[in-house]
């Protein structure tokens, strides 16, 4: 990863701090004062916000105009790209584009595939992975050169990121694949979101055993859960999420008005877990239609106030 | 084998509507082999549309001719005559007879009866998959001969997404995911490690995205 | 359907289901023109034959096959099983009631199961408008 830290993120990481990131979707409109009011309760209660890219494939603002929404309102945001929607050229577009506008983080993935969203119909594109762009970011970061091979002028100085599935199959590739995220460019690591403890410590000590803990910051995936509605959907619908039977039946337990409590008080011990693994910098809070709760959740997490940056 | 399926018989009486004869050509090779246009699919769709045509009052005389394919001038001139006597072809065969034929009856309308699918194989009788999409730069070895630009829904070459769930596609129980199957022939053949090299992207000249293409075999040409 | 006209209703069965020398309809039950054709085998139906039999004038189309898991030549019931299914789909997609394609299992010989058959399909005729008239 590159010497000097290039973004806010970066800097607080680097600095040895637990991290704490959250995340935003944009709107299915075009108002510009969207983004700001749903960020602004993550503002000063995160270090920086992740604004993503048609997630499930629903057509939303794009992720580089939500990004520099926030950048004009002083937040800090992480700029998601998925390879589903963009050729080559696109994505090279607009990273440059991106950091002409102040972005300074950016998530390479692959993306949900167009047929959960709202264009089905749609050609997909996957000309490149995620991997291929952590690789061509982390080129035109470290040697200003695009994927052609031009130099470019003022070549964008990003902080990368990939997302990692602990939970995912097949398990025992899951750390080759980390191996290569992270020789291909990625600094830091999103996860998905954790309610298994022991199965997320098994793969952050296959990580570590690798060495990866060394060489990029894996920041933890934590959701707090609204309901036992919501916990069992998000077991059975979602691919790749591990929610074991001890915590649904802790949330349909409890009476239902008290259930959201209960998501919140499990979403805190998992945080209280999580920083106590070593390895794990921080961790990644995605409340998404429930963002006025992470304020809360980091003060109740004793994460208050988030570090200055100079 | 070309895999394709017929069209319903809606979209073919739409098709055929403006003309009264008309010749249904049928495809001895893929087409036959998947069921979609070989000699018995056309006698039965010949049968079918006439009931059909029949039911709305309407006339409609039908010639029925397969040939042993439609990719090939040879066996094409074969039907010249039949097509000759009618006032259009609906042939059954796969995109490229459908042009191929066409090209040959200039001035006879030739219709599509068939969506052409997929390059694939039999699975076993009755089913079908979708296996190669022409990419033009074979990495099958690399990967213990399971395709991951065909068989994986992302073309990813690097190792599988988050999705895969008990060995299926996220997009479709049905489906398997493909790197799941790689990742397990690689282990049965000992080269796990081809998935640790990062694998850089495709260049997409040689498949239809760099235009459409051809081959010339100077060697066969006299 | 005219109810002056006599009734067409063509039988397909396999040489096992009907020996040559016994009669499989031996009373006339169902009112109607049979025409009969013996294939070797169930399994050697194509959509084509059911088909052309409405083509050329059957109100109704009865397959006489061997009983389920005991067909002589092991899987024949069970392709024309298929066949009819898919049949079924093109006389409805063509605008024909497909309850006028019947197909039913009988023992070798069971003259009551076949005109049991033939009464079922006549019944068909009687109640729907389906057809071709």
């Amino acid at each position: 990863m590159s010497t000097e830290p290039v973004s806010r993120l970066q800097h607080i990481l680097a600095a040895g701090a637990f991290a704490v990131t959250a995340e935003c979707g944009p709107p299915r409109g075009s108002d510009p004062d969207a983004v700001a009011r749903r960020a602004a309760t993550l503002k000063g209660c995160s270090d920086a916000v992740n604004i993503t890219d048609n997630q499930t494939a629903i057509v939303r603002m794009s992720s580089i105009a939500g990004c520099s929404h926030l950048v004009r309102d002083g937040l800090e945001p992480v700029m998601q790209m998925v390879t589903r929607d963009r050729n080559r050229i696109a994505l090279q577009s607009d990273i440059l584009g991106a950091y002409s506008l102040g972005i300074r983080n950016i998530l390479c993935l692959s993306g949900d595939h167009q047929t959960f969203g709202s264009q089905p119909d749609a050609l997909n594109v996957f000309d490149i992975d995620s991997i291929q762009l952590l690789h061509a970011v982390r080129t035109m970061r470290d040697q200003g050169l695009d994927m052609s091979g031009f130099q470019l002028s003022c070549p964008p100085r990003m902080f990368i990121g990939a997302a990692a599935n602990p939970f995912a199959d097949p398990f025992e590739y899951r750390i080759v694949r980390l191996a290569k995220k992270i020789d291909a460019g990625a600094d830091f690591i999103q996860t998905q979101c954790v309610y298994n403890l022991e199965r997320f410590r098994t793969w952050m000590r296959m990580a570590a055993d690798a060495g990866l803990t060394e060489r990029a910051y894996i920041l933890a995936g934590v959701t707090p859960l609204k309901s036992a509605g919501m916990a069992r959907y998000m077991a059975e619908k979602v691919a790749g999420m591990d929610i074991p039977e001890s915590v649904i039946s802790r949330m349909s337990d409890v009476p239902g008005e008290k259930a959201a409590d209960e998501g919140i008080a499990i979403c805190l011990e998992t945080i209280a877990a999580l920083r106590e693994i070593s390895g794990v910098h921080g961790v990644h809070i995605m409340a998404i239609g429930w963002e006025e709760k992470v304020r809360d959740i980091v003060e109740s997490a004793g994460l208050m106030p988030r570090p200055d940056v100079p | 084998m070309i895999v394709g399926e017929q069209k319903s018989i809606a979209e073919l009486q739409k098709i055929i509507a403006p003309y009264k004869k008309i010749l249904i050509l049928g495809c001895g090779t893929c087409t036959k082999t998947c069921f979609a246009g070989g000699e018995d699919e056309v006698a039965t769709l010949a049968s079918a549309l006439r009931l059909a045509c029949r039911k709305n009052g309407t006339g409609i005389s039908i010639e029925e001719l397969t040939i042993e394919r439609q990719c090939e001038n040879e066996f094409i001139q074969e039907a010249a005559p039949a097509a000759s006597r009618n006032e259009a072809v609906l042939s059954l065969a796969c995109g490229a007879g459908v042009q191929a034929v066409a090209r040959r009856f200039g001035t006879t309308p030739v219709l599509p009866g068939v969506n052409t699918t997929f390059i694939g194989v039999l699975e076993r009788q009755g089913i079908f998959t979708e296996e190669c999409v022409g990419c033009g730069d074979c990495r099958l070895a690399l990967y213990g001969g399971i395709c991951p630009i065909a068989r994986c829904s992302k073309k990813l070459l690097n190792g599988p997404c988050g999705g895969s769930k008990n060995g299926k596609c996220e997009i479709n129980p049905d489906t398997d995911c493909a790197w799941q199957l790689i990742i397990e022939r690689l282990t049965a053949l000992g080269q796990l490690d081809n998935l640790r090299t990062y694998i850089p992207p495709v260049d997409w000249r040689s498949s239809n995205s760099g235009g459409p293409r051809k081959l010339v075999r100077e060697d066969h040409i006299i | 359907m005219d109810n002056t006209c006599t009734p067409v209703i063509t039988v397909f069965c396999c040489t096992h289901t009907s020996t040559e020398g016994s009669p499989l309809f031996p009373d006339d039950v169902s009112g109607a023109d049979l025409r009969i054709i013996r294939l070797a085998c169930t399994g050697m139906l194509k959509d084509v034959f059911l088909l052309r039999a409405f083509e050329s004038g059957s109100d109704a189309v009865v397959v006489l096959a061997c009983p389920e898991g005991d067909c002589l030549h092991s899987e024949g019931n069970i392709r024309a099983a298929r066949r009819v299914t898919y049949t079924r789909g093109i006389l409805e997609q063509v605008g024909i009631d497909s309850q006028r394609l019947v197909m039913c299992n009988i023992a070798p010989g069971d003259a009551e199961a076949a005109s049991q058959a033939l009464r079922h399909a006549a019944a068909v005729l009687t109640d729907t408008d389906g057809g071709l008239s």
